[in-house]
């Protein structure tokens, strides 16, 4: 067992090497160089900050129930919740309307000016009418992302529908494939998947980062981004990095069982065609 | 060898001499540059607080007055509440803030390296209720959502000092959402919070939409409190009091001339934040705040804040009134 350690240490060598020398750089500049908390906090700063954050607890109430755990575990789940609300919202939406514009060119011309005209409109500049169409409450900060995320989406499954090839469709004609609704459903539709997958990994990134946008309004009082505001607003500055780094380190991680779970199961069956 | 090694030993002996002469001499220059400033940068907010710093830069008496000291530009940023404002002097982009006490207390706890020099106004904030929610006592506010400033700002400290003092837990009683004022009108405006509790002109502007209405002036919260002041950065201090003495001057008459040229005060703010006159105007009548420049007036309350938001945890420290205030330049101009 400690020699499966050792050889897994040993394989992991080169990165463990890079982070922990990054580590030690960044304490050095930190200290030595910087020498201010405001402008670089070091690492030994941002780790205790990062204890004294996981010492603290906070309540959650759910279902009339009022549970004591601790502070960066309701952040967690209050991010989740409002990062679930607006992709799951993106996808709802976003890969149907980019199915239809794809598929139907009349639909396509009529509702792409509509979409160019929205698309470039930063999810910040929504934060007025997040207020004043949905509330202070999780779905506006939901929406924020939404509005992040769904484009991606939207985008990128219409090109996966352009870009099905006719062969596959005629085939599938002469084969008995008729109707508009089969056509999409066994041969547009997995043809696609790749592109929507690609899209679906970008909304989640973009989705990710308007998380901290999201939380800064007023939705909450608890949430990653909501506590990445609130020290910024007490000028402590290694617990704002704390908070930044959890972000990066969460978001990383979601790509990552995301493209396990797509490239791992859902385009199993490409295995040998890129990879 | 011998040779090539003495040759080799010399010429770097002359390099390093030469070389610390220059850095001795671009030493000498970088103090000297320092010793003369020409620009000096302001922060300030969009609030009839502190339209003494408007006055002064309308009148061009900032300029006038600080050229005798080499000054020969004045910029100034606006910043929607203290936190951000303070969070730019941290990091020296700005030299002399018009802000809340409380977000240079917060600062100051983290290492702003600056001082309070002359108080600008007291009271002025007003806490406003939904038109259709009843109002007798605070104890009505329970259940509530209030949208104020955000943590560590004067708004904030004072809301949760008198909710406690009331009986009424901030945390749990009331929910408090931490906005900036476009956000917390919007969200007053649009019944997603039931209350603000807001500086001047924003409760104005509320109540003129008849979405809302005063019930609670910051005064009857904490009479004379202390809300914005003139902070100076320590190195103003340190290397320019001839100049810190003049900004207090000039902030000085500014605020005198304020108060005895009330429209022409409420023109030059409608001006640069693009308000209604006549809004500004009623704002001003209606606020229970008044102009004030001495900052003897407000060292009491703003010691006290430090002491709570020592108290809520927003500041490790508790902090003293040598470390928030410095008193002589204001003081001197008695003399």
């Amino acid at each position: 067992m400690v020699k499966k350690h050792i050889q897994v240490l040993k394989e992991k060598s080169v990165e463990i090497i890079s982070i922990f020398s990054a580590i030690v750089l960044w304490q050095i500049i930190a200290v030595y160089f910087v020498g201010n908390k405001l402008y670089l906090p070091s690492f030994t700063d941002v780790a205790g900050a990062l204890v004294e954050i996981m010492s603290r607890d906070s309540s959650l109430a759910i279902m009339g129930l009022k549970l004591q755990l601790p502070m960066l575990v309701v952040d967690f789940l209050f991010s989740m919740m409002h990062f679930s609300i607006g992709l799951v919202s993106a996808l709802i939406i976003g890969i149907p309307i980019g199915m239809i514009m794809g598929w139907f060119r009349t639909i396509d011309r009529m509702v792409d000016p509509i979409v160019e005209i929205i698309r470039p409109i930063p999810p910040l500049a929504w934060i007025p009418f997040a207020i004043i169409w949905i509330g202070l409450n999780p779905f506006a900060a939901g929406f924020l992302i939404f509005i992040g995320a769904v484009f991606p989406i939207m985008i990128n499954t219409f090109t996966g529908f352009k870009s099905v090839s006719r062969v596959y469709v005629e085939a599938a004609k002469v084969l008995g494939c008729n109707t508009n609704l089969e056509l999409i459903r066994y041969v547009a539709l997995p043809s696609a998947l790749p592109s929507i997958a690609a899209g679906i990994r970008i909304a989640m990134g973009v989705g990710w980062m308007c998380l901290v946008a999201a939380e800064m309004f007023g939705v909450s009082r608890n949430g990653l981004g909501y506590q990445m505001w609130h020290f910024y607003d007490l000028h402590r500055m290694e617990f704002v990095l704390v908070y930044m780094l959890i972000l990066g380190f969460l978001g990383l991680f979601i790509d990552r069982l995301l493209r396990y779970y797509i490239d791992g199961k859902l385009l199993k069956w490409r295995k040998g065609v890129v990879i | 060898m011998k040779l090539a090694s003495t040759l080799f030993l010399v010429i770097a002996l002359v390099l390093a001499v030469f070389v610390s002469g220059c850095a001795e001499d671009t030493a000498d220059q970088e103090e000297e540059q320092a010793d003369n400033i020409t620009e000096l940068t302001f922060g300030y907010q969009p609030s009839t607080h502190q339209i003494a710093y408007l006055t002064a830069r309308e009148k061009g008496w900032w300029l006038e007055d600080l050229e005798p000291y080499g000054i020969v530009s004045i910029n100034d940023n606006v910043f929607p509440t203290g936190a951000p404002e303070m969070q730019a002097m941290l990091a020296g982009e700005i030299d002399v803030a018009y802000v809340g006490a409380a977000p240079v207390i917060a600062a100051l706890a983290n290492g702003l390296d600056a001082k309070i020099v002359a108080a600008v106004q007291i009271q002025g904030s007003d806490l406003v209720l939904r038109t259709d929610l009843p109002y007798e006592s605070p104890e009505d506010l329970r259940g509530l959502t209030i949208a104020t400033f955000p943590a560590g700002t004067i708004q904030d400290t004072l809301l949760r000092n008198w909710l406690k003092e009331n009986g009424i837990d901030p945390d749990t009683d009331v929910e408090i959402k931490g906005m900036g004022p476009g956000d917390a009108m919007t969200a007053i405006s649009a019944g997603q919070v039931d209350a603000v509790f807001l500086p001047h002109p924003s409760p104005t502007m509320i109540e003129s939409e008849g979405t809302g209405r005063s019930v609670v002036s910051s005064g009857e919260m904490l009479q004379d409190h202390a809300c914005c002041v003139v902070a100076v950065s320590g190195d103003l201090i340190r290397n320019h009091p001839d100049i810190v003495q003049q900004i207090v001057a000039t902030h000085v008459r500014a605020t005198e001339y304020n108060s005895e040229n009330l429209g022409e005060a409420a023109q030059i703010f409608a001006d640069d934040q693009d308000w209604d006159v006549e809004l500004v105007n009623k704002s001003i009548a209606d606020w229970d705040g008044s102009w004030v420049a001495d900052p003897n007036l407000i060292v009491n309350s703003t010691v006290d804040y430090a002491q709570v938001q020592y108290e809520l945890g927003y500041i490790s420290t508790p902090l003293t009134q040598d470390d928030i205030f410095d008193l002589s330049f204001y003081d001197a101009l008695d003399q």
